[in-house]
């Protein structure tokens, strides 16, 4: 053991700070975007009175929340109910530490700063793992509630993330195929620069552009609605069948932490999206500089691709019916499982005739 | 570092509660529960002597044994699941045909 | 030093958590608690200097074999089903033969085990392991995945109730 590097501790803190912060602002925006988005694709005002277009009624929303009883079901599981919304919360803000979200420089002392909390070379199976851990909480708070509803929004997220896992992983793998590392800082510098698409449209080198890829794209998007439980495919909680599923006996800031935590992996997963498909950070037809400029650009860059993925996951969901149970595990292992596993396939080809 | 008979005793403990829960519990998925859990000590135990000696091959023997863990358990739950759509209990001293 | 106490911690967490899948009468506890055993398991192999295969166990046990097992027994909601106790000669047989089978397991562990620290960092990056997986272990790996192929096949026949119904009115 040497002697701790403080200003290493100093930077990691700061990122810590600045990540977690955006994090958990994600929320009131998205609330905000998402009512005043659904008022707009449904042709009415929406949320106008708290402040200028609305923009603190969310605000208003977590005072009333703080303010609310908080209370228990009779029958409930209380340690369980208890831990269940913190374990919803948990994937949600710590997979967001492998993600890169800027282009690294170095620092007048001579230091690489590199804008990712954990630089580890087995980033995407560590998103992975920590997001199968999502599963868990909604499993636990379905259990505890004691009742009927919550237990089937229980069991039908249970089934339906293990089922989307594998087709996500699956399409993950052929980005990781193309890039040979499981590191995601790797597959963001693998799409910078650009390619020449059909001998005739210049594009940038993102993932989303090469042939190879639709499929594992539209797969991997498609999935991540079923992994953030969102419509079409909230089936967790499902207000028309299951009353509000797995968080119906919820209240006061137990349910606010459901809320939270939703928001929160949408973001994750439109951050693992953007760095997997879009190029991460990248400008396209732009070359950053490697200085502090290149990176405030590639930050600005990064957080626009986000925000537009997470401005998707609204239209979708106010665009969209939600399906029936089961077609989404058709369409999970019948339709989905099948297209990834011949990406991979693919992708291979591409490799072996060096087209990637 | 840390020595690696460290882990061998921690392997060894949750091992022997695994044996101990496959022998004290009438509860099918439980005793199932508790073979997955001697499963993993021994996972444990490969590792801790793959980083001992140096051995690539403890590793992938870890992974062979997740694999099978896992073909287990999709076949052994279904046999469950069975049993119980037969009999209405998962008692595994209920299930004492052979054939139902 | 800090490693010592991510050890023992962690250690603590995964023999707390697996005596109560063993003492804990409901199996949605149980579960749950296997969940915390393995994580606290992926810690050691973290701590190990195996990473790839941590995220794998977290992946694959934690993730994916445990809802499996939560998925049936909310399914079948067995938590309402009082299990009954098991005859108290067992019980005693049980827990003592077990106890006196660890006791020997950490006695010839102590007396025989390797006190050596290992010399040098051990590399387990996934390319090593996967280099390693398909050269010198190829054949097991393709013999997996027909076990694998034929589990799912196994696991539909069983559960099919429909087939099962069939196959009873014919014979």
């Amino acid at each position: 053991m040497h002697g701790i590097d403080w200003v290493d501790v100093g930077l990691s803190g700061l990122k810590i700070a600045v990540v977690l912060g955006a994090m958990l602002n994600v929320t009131p925006i998205m609330v905000w975007v998402e009512r005043r988005g659904s008022a707009l694709i449904q042709d009415r005002p929406g949320p106008n009175r708290v402040g200028p277009f609305g923009l603190f009624q969310s605000f208003a929303d977590a005072l009333k929340f703080i303010l609310k009883e908080d209370m228990l079901p009779a029958k409930a599981n209380k340690v369980l109910y208890t831990i269940a919304p913190m374990f919803g919360l948990i994937p949600a803000l710590t997979t967001i530490a492998v993600v890169p979200w800027g282009r690294p420089f170095l620092l007048p002392s001579g230091r690489l700063f590199e804008p990712i909390i954990a630089n580890v070379n087995i980033g995407i199976l560590l998103i992975f793992a920590l997001a199968s851990m999502g599963v868990y909480g909604i499993v636990m708070a379905g259990w505890a509630s004691a009742n009927k509803y919550s237990l089937f929004g229980g069991i039908r997220a249970s089934a339906q993330m293990i089922s989307y896992e594998l087709s996500l992983t699956l399409a993950a793998v052929s980005v990781l195929m193309a890039a040979g590392s499981l590191s995601l800082p790797d597959v963001v510098w693998r799409q910078t620069g650009s390619f020449v698409l059909f001998n005739a449209v210049k594009l940038p080198a993102w993932n989303i552009f090469s042939p190879a890829m639709w499929i594992a794209f539209v797969v991997f998007f498609v999935s991540a609605f079923a992994e953030t439980n969102r419509l079409p495919f909230d089936f967790a909680e499902a207000e028309a069948e299951l009353v509000a599923g797995y968080h119906t006996e919820y209240s006061s800031m137990k349910f606010a932490l459901f809320f939270m935590s939703e928001y929160m992996a949408m973001a994750t997963m439109s951050a693992l999206i953007t760095t997997l498909f879009l190029g991460g950070w990248d400008i396209p037809w732009y070359n950053e500089p490697p200085n502090a400029l290149g990176f405030a650009l590639s930050v600005i860059a990064f957080t626009v691709k986000v925000s537009a993925l997470l401005f998707v996951f609204v239209w979708v969901r106010w665009t969209i019916p939600r399906l029936k149970y089961d077609l989404l595990m058709k369409l999970g292992w019948k339709v989905f499982l099948p297209l990834a596993v011949i990406n991979i396939v693919i992708v291979a080809l591409f490799i072996a005739r060096r087209w990637i | 570092m840390i020595p690696t008979h460290w882990f061998l005793i921690l392997s060894a403990i949750l091992f022997t509660i695994g044996v101990c829960g496959v022998l004290t519990r009438r509860n099918g998925i439980t005793i199932f529960m508790c073979i997955e859990l001697m499963v993993n000590a021994v996972n444990l135990t490969f590792v801790a002597y793959a980083r001992q000696f140096h051995q690539i091959h403890g590793l992938l023997f870890v992974f062979f044994v997740m694999a099978i863990a896992a073909a287990e358990a999709a076949v052994g739950l279904a046999i469950f699941i069975s049993l119980f759509h037969h009999r209405h209990t998962i008692d595994v001293d209920e299930a004492n045909l052979m054939r139902w | 030093m800090i490693s010592f106490i991510i050890f023992f911690f962690f250690a603590a967490v995964a023999v707390i958590f697996a005596a109560m899948v063993v003492l804990h009468r409901n199996p949605v506890v149980g579960a749950l608690s296997l969940v915390a055993s393995f994580f606290a398991l992926a810690v050691m192999y973290v701590l190990l200097e195996a990473p790839f295969l941590a995220a794998l166990q977290v992946i694959v046990y934690a993730g994916a074999i445990m809802v499996l097992f939560l998925f049936v027994i909310m399914l079948l909601n067995l938590q309402h089903q009082a299990e009954p106790h098991t005859r108290p000669v067992q019980q005693f047989l049980g827990y003592t033969t077990s106890a006196a089978f660890g006791l020997a397991l950490i006695y010839y562990l102590a007396k025989y085990g390797v006190t050596k620290l290992p010399d040098g960092p051990f590399v387990s990056d996934a390319r090593t392991i996967g280099i390693g997986m398909f050269q010198a272990y190829i054949f097991p790996f393709e013999m997996v995945s027909i076990l694998l192929l034929a589990a799912i096949v196994g696991a539909l026949l069983l559960s099919n109730r429909s087939g099962l119904a069939k196959d009873e009115e014919t014979s």
